[in-house]
């Protein structure tokens, strides 16, 4: 991996590495790659992709609204408020 | 100058009409406090699993149905990424892999004729949240209230080529949509929102030119400006080269009435989707793909056919109720209930339109019962109630659950059948005022009006015109 | 150096106590991370409300790695766990020695880790069987509340206080199906001992197998080595999918709603960036950056598809040798020690070390560790397995 790709990534993910851990990455990066080698080796081709592990279908539930939680104790631990609202910079359109 | 073409595709977002969330059990109403119908999960705080909405999966399949869409059997949930304040989660969960319904297509009808859109596919997914911006402060206020409510996204093919075809398919979605109760189609209120895909290109040319995209349009006039507006801008653009046409989001000032590339708000448009982990895959057996079939409504123009046909509305009559599902099933059941269609059409273009518009409520707030309503049309044919009576009785129908005839005994509005307290009160009216008398004797039809009104006045209503006109005709004779 | 977080009597004949990937009303909820320090949760854990219904005190809270992902705690924000040789303690097996049982969070194999370094048990039942609803979930496709303890006994009386279906979890199983972990339908009679995995350990661990091999044997379980070639490439699969489901797991983490917000930002992009990067430890990161990088468009398929493709292969290859076999004996880790210095030399040791962890964790089996050993069954198999190592624990 380049190291502008890691760069970009981490804008991504909303992070920032040093230079140390960009480095420390990059080398656990290509060890990755090199361990994928072996996913690779098997022959994938007409083997369906398994998300769930357990063949469970139509989980759902009825159409009923609850109200249980209150604002104020939904903003108890949050960073920043005003009336009501999480409070953020400002966000330019 | 050359001759081009433009090629408009639509992402057009609804939100479904149901009782809670799609994942939470939150009212999933519109409006409300800021952050009132919030709970942890759409909040984004840990430990909440999804848990789907099955209305939402209804509502999924009613629109793909109304919309001639093939219904994948088995759909399934997917995850896509990105951060912003109004995503508390900072991923949506939407359909990318197997969305619910796929290859649809509606018929428009515009000033060159009926032409097809092709619908590529509806996928069912959650809402972000509000934003709103204080100038007091200089920071940006987030309210969840709307995260995670359903919403269907309808996904066009590039088939359209004006703003007036784009008008006629929003104007059809919305009117099969609310006809089939998926979504109340409310664009004021944002539950109809438009992302517009528009590029252009010469005459004759296959490749698509540069596309822009303009996002949440909530009005039909603002569509329309705006579509034009960036096609005058991007035609301007290739014949005078005023600049160079990119890829990009643009946001429409109404206003101003210009299109602004917007900051990028989505970084770099990698979504990373990815299969949902928490949600099973939902798969429609037979029995559910049938039910759901079974309960969709006639179209609006069937229904209006037969209307005409079978039951002898006008074609102004029977336009004006199938504007509205609300309406239809109240004229349905009202006409079950007394058989008369005209005098129940008459009813509702009348007494039920006068009263919405006095409310500022729409065609589809309204809640008068229809059986109710028939019944109460019975009361007045059998001149049980009269007809001004019966308009006061319709207000309380539309706000509350009511037999007519027993409110109508309990609140003294039956016509009295007391011809001697009739006669009792005619004659005290009639002595009372010999001017009124002798003016009607000598031509004057007004007289006879007010001394009508007085005897019905003191009556409170509850006597049969006829009769009383009768009787006050005999006394006055008399007099 | 934290052990606990929250400390009751661990003493108590009942006292159960809950690894801090658990939310509680009562008590702060951490995951490890600096991003959820002091966090309180408006709500508990499924299996916090089911301890109590049954009657058990919950003791407390146990330190955890961040987000559950590490080799052994070592990297919460509190700090790793040593004793005075430097030996990493993982915090829920030193609670377990005191406790009836600790509760844990097993996403990348930790807590059979933990178990195995410490002579403990850890029974990680079927996925499916026990509620996830209030964990502060990392990797949802295949982590799984299991109960760490001194005996079988004991775990399997917590495990049957937790097992049982959740309307609020939609990957939650039938009361009918989770019951089934708790009985012992078919006893473990023919044992595969997977070979190159087995071998890759060191000889202390291997000499255990070996142990448990002639205990087996001797109460007439028949066992055999088996080739586990396929067996070994869950550990990249699973490295692939735990990042990515990760990475998209912690993106709520963002300093908006609650937790962690940093002091120094002006746009909301330096809020999430700044917040996150002071929150985070570097084991958190790298796998978040990993996660993002194996479902980008470019990676998708070669990665996260893949892996999919890869865990299918896996459970059906599993399912091949349960039609022959009762259950899989492997190894849960490397060695029976680990020190800070070699997660200071390796930081990415847990990775490594998915090898003997990630084949049930991948599929979503049973596996129960104890006596040294670790034995993976088909899906339900919970019962037999923990009789199976009960035996072994015994004839040690």
């Amino acid at each position: 991996m380049e190291r502008e790709t890691l760069m970009l990534l981490e804008k991504f993910d909303q992070l920032s590495l040093t230079e140390e851990q960009r480095d420390a990455f990059l080398k656990f990066y290509d060890k990755q790659l090199e361990e994928k080698k072996a996913l690779d080796a098997v022959d994938t081709e007409n083997v369906e992709r398994m998300v769930h592990v357990m063949p469970i279908m139509t989980v759902v539930r009825e159409d009923e609204a609850k109200k249980i939680y209150s604002r104020e104790d939904l903003q108890k631990g949050a960073p920043a408020t005003s009336e009501g609202y999480w409070q953020v910079p400002r966000l330019v359109e | 100058m050359k001759k081009y073409e433009t090629v408009i595709g639509l992402e057009v977002h609804i939100e479904l009409a149901t009782k809670s969330k799609i994942f939470c059990s939150c009212s999933a109403e519109f409006g409300g406090e800021q952050n009132d119908h919030v709970c942890p999960a759409c909040c984004g705080m840990p430990g909440m699993l999804p848990v789907t909405n099955k209305r939402v999966v209804d509502l999924g399949m009613t629109a793909g149905m109304m919309l001639n869409c093939e219904i994948n059997r088995t759909t399934t949930f997917d995850k896509k990424n990105y951060y912003y304040p109004d995503l508390p989660c900072s991923y949506q969960t939407t359909q990318w892999f197997a969305p619910i319904c796929v290859n649809g297509k509606v018929r428009i009808q515009t000033s060159k004729g009926e032409k097809d859109i092709r619908i590529k596919q509806i996928h069912m997914e959650e809402d972000a949240g509000k934003l709103v911006h204080d100038d007091w402060t200089d920071t940006s206020l987030v309210d969840y209230n709307r995260t995670s409510v359903p919403l269907i996204e309808i996904v066009s093919q590039p088939d359209f080529s004006s703003a007036e075809e784009v008008v006629a398919y929003l104007e059809r979605l919305r009117s099969l949509l609310r006809f089939a109760k998926v979504s109340q189609c409310r664009m004021e209120q944002g539950s109809m929102r438009c992302d517009v895909n528009l590029s252009i290109r010469e005459e004759g040319e296959t490749k698509l030119g540069v596309r822009t995209e303009m996002k949440n349009m909530n009005s039909i006039s603002a569509i329309t400006r705006a579509i034009e507006y960036e096609v005058a801008r991007h035609i301007d653009a290739l014949e005078n080269g005023t600049e160079e046409l990119v890829q990009e989001t643009r946001r429409w000032d109404d206003v101003k009435g210009k299109s602004y590339a917007m900051r990028s708000k989505e970084t770099a448009g990698d979504y990373r989707y990815f299969p949902d982990p928490n949600v099973m895959p939902i798969v429609i057996d037979d029995e559910w793909f049938d039910s759901i079939k079974a309960s969709l409504p006639e179209f609006p123009e069937v229904k209006k056919a037969r209307f005409i046909d079978e039951l002898g509305l006008s074609e102004y009559d029977a336009d004006l109720i199938t504007q509205s599902r609300a309406f239809c099933d109240c004229f349905e059941a009202a006409y079950k209930e007394c058989g008369e269609a005209k005098e129940v059409a008459n009813w509702l273009i009348s007494d039920c339109m006068n009263m919405l518009n006095k409310k500022g409520s729409t065609m589809d707030q309204l809640k008068v019962d229809g059986t109710a309503l028939g019944k109460l049309i019975k009361l007045v044919m059998e001149s049980k109630v009269t007809r001004g009576n019966a308009k006061k009785i319709l207000l309380v129908m539309d706000e509350e659950t009511i037999d007519p005839e027993k409110y109508a005994t309990e609140n003294n509005f039956i016509v009295s059948n007391d011809t001697a307290n009739i006669e009792k009160v005619i004659k005290e009216i009639v002595a009372a005022d010999p001017k009124s008398v002798a003016d009607y004797k000598g031509g004057k039809e007004k007289a006879l009006m007010a001394l009508f009104g007085k005897c019905m006045k003191t009556l409170k209503g509850n006597c049969d015109p006829q009769v009383l006109r009768k009787i006050l005709l005999e006394e006055i004779d008399k007099a | 150096m934290k052990l606990y977080l929250t400390k009751s009597d661990c003493a108590m004949t009942n006292a159960v106590a809950l690894d801090d990937m658990f939310l509680t009303k009562a008590m702060p909820t951490t995951a490890g991370s600096k991003m959820l320090d002091g966090y309180m949760s408006l709500f508990d854990a499924e299996v916090v409300t089911k301890l109590t219904e049954a009657g058990y005190e919950i003791a407390g809270k146990a330190n955890v790695g961040e987000m559950a992902v590490d080799l052994l705690g070592e990297t919460s924000y509190e700090g790793a766990v040593t004793d005075d040789n430097g030996t990493l303690l993982s915090a829920s097996a030193e609670i377990a020695k005191e406790a009836k049982a600790v509760l844990c969070f097993d996403v990348n194999g930790a807590p059979r880790r933990a178990a195995a370094v410490s002579d403990l048990v850890f029974v990680k039942p079927t996925y499916g069987t026990v509620s996830r609803f209030g964990t502060v979930s990392s990797a949802c496709s295949g982590e799984t509340v299991g109960v760490m303890a001194k005996t079988v006994a004991d775990a399997k009386a917590v495990l049957t206080a937790i097992a049982g279906h959740d309307d609020k979890d939609g990957t939650s199983l039938s009361d009918a199906q989770c019951e089934k972990i708790l009985t012992t339908e078919k006893a473990v009679k023919k044992v595969a001992v997977a070979k190159s995995i087995t071998a890759s350990a060191d000889d202390s661990v291997k000499a255990d197998i070996e142990v448990a091999k002639k205990i087996l044997s001797d109460n007439g379980v028949e066992v055999a080595e088996i080739d586990d070639e396929i067996l070994t490439k869950a550990k990249a699969a699973w490295n692939i999918l735990m990042s990515a489901e990760l990475c998209n797991n912690v993106s709520r983490f963002d300093g908006v709603k609650y937790g962690y917000r940093s002091e120094n930002y002006t746009t909301i992009e330096e809020l999430y960036t700044n917040s996150r990067t002071e929150a985070f430890g570097e084991l958190l990161k790298t796998m978040i950056i990993y996660g993002s990088d194996v479902l980008s468009t470019d990676n998708y398929m070669s990665f996260y598809d893949k892996a999919m493709r890869i865990r299918r292969v896996i459970a059906e290859k599993f399912a091949e040798i349960f039609t022959e076999y009762d259950a899989v004996m492997l190894p849960a880790s490397s060695k029976k020690a680990f020190t800070k210095a070699d997660t200071d030399a390796n930081m990415y040791l847990a990775f490594d070390e998915n090898l003997y962890t990630a084949p049930a964790t991948i599929t979503g089996l049973p596996a129960v560790v104890g006596g040294g050993v670790q034995l993976i069954g088909k899906a339900f198999s919970d019962s037999a397995l923990m009789d199976a190592v009960k035996t072994i624990k015994e004839g040690k």
